[in-house]
């Protein structure tokens, strides 16, 4: 019980750490406060518990499957944050604002990320809560696991901060990418799953190559959205997503940088 | 405002062409299963492959369990005492593990497709 309770806790903060990983160092290379995070946190944690609360109810809504539609519309509104900082980050960078609205998406991204991923982590610990024998390896085992998940969080800080300020950008903003695309990715998924999208036979298979329960295969599904057999709409929407995502910030970064050259010569 | 008065009939049209897929395609087979003792009953089934079925999974336990399979892509929470539905496939012919995931030790089964 201690092992499993380590992996799922770990599993759900993973994701929630690596993204915030990558917001904090993007914070931190545009000289802006780490304060938003704070806020994030509580929205989050407030978010996971009337969510994890009335699990119950949402579950019965849409015939059953109001979980996946709960849940692929938390995917769609932090793929649409996402694509919303592909536009203000480039304004920050040639134009240095304020950067309240920054904070503000940020903020709204991570308690939305947290809101699903924490509901989780509630659920699978109020089943032991309920008067059970294992309770104490199974929050022993969750100390263990987000401890484990936090701390690859704070690696991954350290590991993208630690080049010059341009390539830290650049790299935290592919990445920032790539988590985006896979949240739209988990959201086909999730509707494939509840018959809102038409299923089909997977694209490919390569569990051969990269098994989602090998640990190279968590961390990229943990980062990216890995999946071993996706269907063509889901890799539609994973591969469209991050097509999407990169126009929006090619294009904004390109005005920005010409706004500010012609503000420059005159 | 004239625009918008014939989007929306375009939209309602959407909904019902919509919905009414969704009402043929419940024509899908039905599979039931349960959780009992965190142990899926029964354990291995068997279903037409290159099939879309609807799986129906009720949890007879007090606890929470979460339906899982990597091989499936499927995930779901089932809270204690309660149900939950869960559409699987097409599948190639072959076998699928799925596992609960809160109570992995004894909550292990297999979808076979034939």
């Amino acid at each position: 019980m201690l092992l499993n309770s380590v992996i799922i806790i770990l599993r759900e903060v993973l994701e929630a750490a690596l993204l915030i990983s990558v917001l904090l160092v993007l914070s931190q290379s545009l000289d802006k406060s780490f304060r938003w995070v704070a806020w994030a946190l509580l929205a989050g944690m407030i978010g996971a518990t009337v969510y994890g609360v009335n699990i119950d109810t949402i579950s019965d809504w849409f015939d059953g499957v109001g979980q996946e539609v709960v849940n692929a519309l938390l995917q769609v509104c932090i793929f649409t944050l996402i694509a919303v900082l592909m536009v203000l980050l480039p304004r920050q960078l040639y134009a240095r604002e304020s950067g309240r609205s920054l904070a503000l998406v940020m903020i709204i991204t991570v308690a939305l990320v947290l809101t699903r991923e924490g509901a989780e982590v509630m659920i699978y610990l109020y089943g032991f809560l309920r008067g059970s024998d294992q309770l104490l390896s199974v929050m022993l085992g969750a100390g263990i696991g987000g401890s484990i998940g936090v701390s690859a969080g704070v690696l991954f800080y350290y590991l993208l901060r630690n080049r010059s300020k341009r390539r830290t950008v650049g790299i935290s903003i592919v990445v920032l990418m790539l988590v985006g695309s896979g949240m739209a990715s988990q959201a086909a998924q999730l509707l494939i799953q509840a018959d809102w999208l038409p299923s089909q036979l997977p694209l490919w298979d390569s569990s051969g190559w990269i098994s989602e329960t090998s640990v190279t295969g968590q961390l990229l599904y943990a980062l990216v959205g890995y999946e071993a057999t996706p269907t063509a709409i889901q890799a539609g929407f994973h591969f469209g997503g991050l097509l999407l995502l990169v126009i929006v910030f090619l294009v904004c970064q390109w005005r920005y940088r010409a706004a500010t050259r012609l503000a420059v010569n005159t | 405002m004239a625009n918008r008065a014939t989007v929306r009939p375009r939209f309602f049209l959407f909904v019902c062409g919509m919905l009414s897929s969704s009402i043929l395609l419940a024509g899908a087979p039905v599979f039931e299963i349960e959780i009992r003792n965190h142990l899926f009953i029964p354990s291995e089934f068997t279903i037409p492959a290159n099939t879309k079925v609807k799986l129906v999974v009720y949890n007879r336990d007090p606890t929470p369990e979460e339906f899982e399979s990597y091989e499936l892509n499927r995930e779901k929470v089932i809270v204690g005492n309660r149900k939950a539905i869960i559409f699987i496939g097409p599948l190639p012919a072959g076998e699928y593990p799925f596992f609960g995931e809160f109570y992995p030790e004894t909550a292990q089964g297999k979808v076979i497709a034939e």
